[in-house]
């Protein structure tokens, strides 16, 4: 049973599950305590003690039932679930389907030759739980559990079926197949039959064991990946990228608290303070705490020549805006409006649709953008605000308001420009990086996902 | 098994010894639960572990916890969370109104005391002689963490709403929760005398800490299948006859699947069927839901939404008869 358990929640990590230790202990007290009997009551018990969110929850019935059901319903017997987990000995005898047994008596005398592999003697016996328990105990030996690629499934059941003496059958099947070529086609037929049975179990093996791995790899590999380059069927797996990346951000600024030395007088504390004084109130105890919450305005570049990029930093925004109190948001190509109503009140997908329709793909003019922000947003931008523009500073050769861009760096308590384009096309062509560069309190590059989480984290961190 | 294990428990083993006879007994309390509820509490009880309730509002999460400490017999000690909570309002706290009172009539006595002694530092000696009597028992105000700990025979406490809380107010719990103990500086860590059963309830407007879920067994109370919510129904409000709780019953249903800022929860199925018995409603009609909608909408854009769908929607509930 701990055996079975552990491999359980192995398969349960492997989906991504996080569990910890103390509720894998948690988890075995529990099953000791319900006992194997009742399955409906052990699928709760396992998930109260180790799964900890709905999320989870759902993952973790689906994989139970995968795990501990699947075999079971194969031979429609569900109610001998309990001997499932240790399927390393225990496969009912009484289940083998009775239809199969009147085959087997029906057996002609011609197909009763003795035959000498084991392999073939097994078969001949046609009892298919004796053979799920054989498939079973040798699949850990061909690394069943291991797999890591979908590839491989051919490979570990060809091992499979090795250790299961395939060769010897084999051998025995060319045998025989001149002198008795019924019994011969019996054999091959029922030796499909296993390799089907084979190829089954391991596939189950591959969904248990082996998908978390590769899904991690591309999770690693799409953090590294430019912006530019993201398919869009990885689009989805994206966003929930950026959304974790998001949500880690959120919660450094809820855990930001500051006590201030102003607010009501906290009499209990006060008094207390000060007992040792008779009761003199010489230090005086405050109770106000301000949560500081930091406003944040981003201003998002969708002009025809960032509209490779814009689509993601667009969903930045949009999921920024999700999870941190306070964000503005504002987008433009040439002229500029702001989207933060249009962002709360809509799903990412129509809204990110609405924008790219309404604003984007038309020429460059940071310079009447500026003055439509310096008139919609200028006004709000005090010592707390951070100011983000996500842009490439492709002006068009026209005049890029400097003069804004450096208001609006002195109002505010810092300026980050993040720029898509690699540092050594900054100022080739009608770039205007370096004019505004001098009013940013940082210049960065970002064109995936890594540099983003990278700079806003460390943005934070500095936050005082 | 834990060498202290809980007194209400040992007393009450013939009511929770399966999640089955839970869940009986809970019917017979007029607390209709699902299997996986029943469950749950059968592994806090025999475990020890606190439970964490998760779910929307109204779905019998505080109720649970009244309904065990009726179920076991012990006193339900509750403590509503709330932003800004800190330790001396949920542990303990000095009575410092007292502590001045006594040193000001204690004053003469310690110039007896004092009389005769040599230089400060006698002094000092002579007072360290008598102990810390100003933080002691008798000055200590219990909170409710800390008289769930004192409790003798085992209470159930309930905190509720814990994720309204503080994040440190969540790490100050951890150590109450898996050791059932608490440390008070000026005391001395303080054991519990007989384990308390721990309820822990979040509406989820905050994510709560790992460390704290990792303590917990985890339970998730959804909206009731209509099958459970029907027999919630007749259990809280008997009189009312079969058809019409069908008919509500699927009407509410039916509700939950719109898009809604708050979807009507049990709590508000309960408050429509004591209504609509109290208007002696024999069916129910256009007119019927639209002047009782109130009760189970709690937002007017909700209502407006819900208005022009009333008749589509008790078609569907009628459906099925």
């Amino acid at each position: 049973m701990q055996k079975a358990l552990g491999d359980f929640i192995h398969a349960l990590r492997q989906a991504g599950l996080p569990i910890s230790s103390a509720e894998t202990l948690d988890a075995l007290k529990a099953a000791q305590l319900v006992g194997i009997e009742n399955p409906k009551v052990l699928r709760h018990s396992l998930g109260m003690t180790l799964t900890k969110r709905l999320e989870h929850r759902l993952i973790y019935e689906q994989l139970f039932d995968q795990y501990f059901l699947s075999v079971t319903e194969d031979e429609s017997n569900p109610d001998n679930l309990n001997t499932e987990p240790d399927s390393q000995g225990s496969a009912p005898e009484s289940s083998s389907p009775p239809a199969q047994q009147t085959a087997n008596d029906q057996t002609p005398a011609e197909l009763s030759q003795p035959l000498q592999s084991p392999l073939a003697q097994q078969l001949m016996d046609n009892n298919p739980a004796a053979q799920q328990v054989m498939i079973a105990s040798s699949a850990p030996g061909a690394g069943a559990q291991s797999m890591s690629l979908f590839t491989q499934i051919p490979m570990v059941s060809y091992r499979i079926m090795q250790t299961l003496g395939d060769q010897e059958l084999l051998a025995e099947l060319a045998e025989i197949r001149e002198d008795n070529p019924n019994l011969a086609a019996l054999l091959e037929e029922r030796r499909s039959n296993l390799q089907r049975q084979v190829r089954d179990f391991v596939e189950q093996q591959y969904l248990l064991f082996g998908q978390g791995e590769p899904q991690k790899l591309r999770e690693d590999n799409l953090q590294k990946i430019k912006l530019t380059n993201i398919d869009h069927n990885n689009l989805k797996l994206m966003t929930e990228l950026v959304q974790k990346a998001a949500k880690k951000l959120a919660s450094l600024h809820s855990r930001r608290r500051k006590i201030t030395k102003r607010g009501l007088l906290d009499v209990r504390r006060t008094i207390a303070a000060n007992a040792a004084y008779d009761g003199f109130l010489f230090h005086t105890k405050w109770k106000s705490t301000r949560i500081e919450k930091p406003k944040v305005m981003v201003i998002c570049d969708v002009s025809g020549s960032v509209s490779r990029v814009a689509r993601f930093l667009l969903l930045f925004l949009y999921s920024l805006q999700d999870v941190l109190p306070r964000v503005r948001s504002f987008v433009f190509s040439s002229d500029m409006g702001e989207v933060t109503e249009l962002f709360e009140t809509q799903d990412m997908e129509s809204a990110l649709a609405k924008v790219m329709q309404d604003w984007a793909n038309m020429p460059t003019d940071y310079g009447s953008a500026l003055a439509t922000f310096e008139d919609l947003a200028l006004k709000d931008i005090d010592n707390r605000t951070t100011v983000i523009m996500l842009g490439d500073a492709r002006n068009n050769n026209i005049d890029g308001r400097t003069d804004i861009w450096q208001k609006v760096y002195q109002q505010s308590q810092r300026v980050l420009w993040l720029n898509p384009e690699n540092k050594f096309s900054w100022d080739t062509g009608d770039s205007i990086m370096s004019e505004y560069a001098p009013y940013c309190s940082h210049v960065e590059t970002c064109n995936s996902l890594r540099d983003l989480n990278r700079i806003l984290g460390s943005v934070l961190k500095n936050h005082r | 098994m834990t060498k202290e294990a809980i007194t209400v428990i040992i007393r009450n083993q013939d009511k929770i010894n399966t999640p089955e006879t839970i869940k009986q007994h809970f019917e017979e309390l007029g607390y209709i639960c699902s299997d996986s509820i029943a469950t749950a509490v059968y592994l806090a009880c025999h475990l020890q572990k606190p439970i964490l309730v998760e779910g929307p509002p109204g779905v019998g999460k505080t109720e649970l916890a009244k309904k065990t400490s009726e179920l076991l017999s012990a006193p339900l000690i509750r403590m509503q969370c709330y932003e800004g909570l800190d330790e001396a309002k949920a542990l303990y706290e000095w009575k410092y109104g007292k502590q001045l009172l006594y040193t000001q009539l204690l004053k003469d006595q310690l110039g007896d005391v004092m009389r005769g002694a040599k230089g400060p530092d006698e002094s000092v000696a002579r007072l360290h002689q008598f102990g810390d009597i100003f933080y002691s028992e008798e000055f200590l105000e219990p909170r409710p963490l800390l008289e769930a700990l004192r409790t003798d025979d085992g209470a159930i406490l309930l905190i509720d709403e814990i994720d309204k809380a503080d994040q440190e107010f969540e790490a100050f719990l951890l150590e109450l929760l898996s050791d059932y103990q608490i440390s008070i500086p000026e005391l001395g860590t303080v054991k519990a005398k007989s384990n308390p059963l721990v309820f822990l309830t979040s509406n989820n407007t905050r994510e709560l800490g790992d460390a704290l879920k990792r303590r917990c067994l985890h339970l998730y109370i959804p909206f009731p299948s209509q099958n459970i919510e029907q027999k919630i129904i007749s259990a809280q409000v008997p009189e009312l006859n079969t058809e019409l709780s069908q008919q509500l019953v699927k009407f509410i249903s039916e509700l939950r699947e719109m898009a809604l800022k708050k979807v009507p929860a049990v709590s508000e199925t309960i408050d429509w069927a004591r209504a609509l018995l109290l208007l002696n409603v024999e069916q129910l009609d256009q007119e019927w839901v639209k002047n009782t909608l109130n009760l189970l909408l709690k937002f007017q854009d909700d209502i407006e939404a819900v208005e022009p769908e009333i008749n589509n929607l008790l078609k569907a509930a009628n459906k099925t008869h």
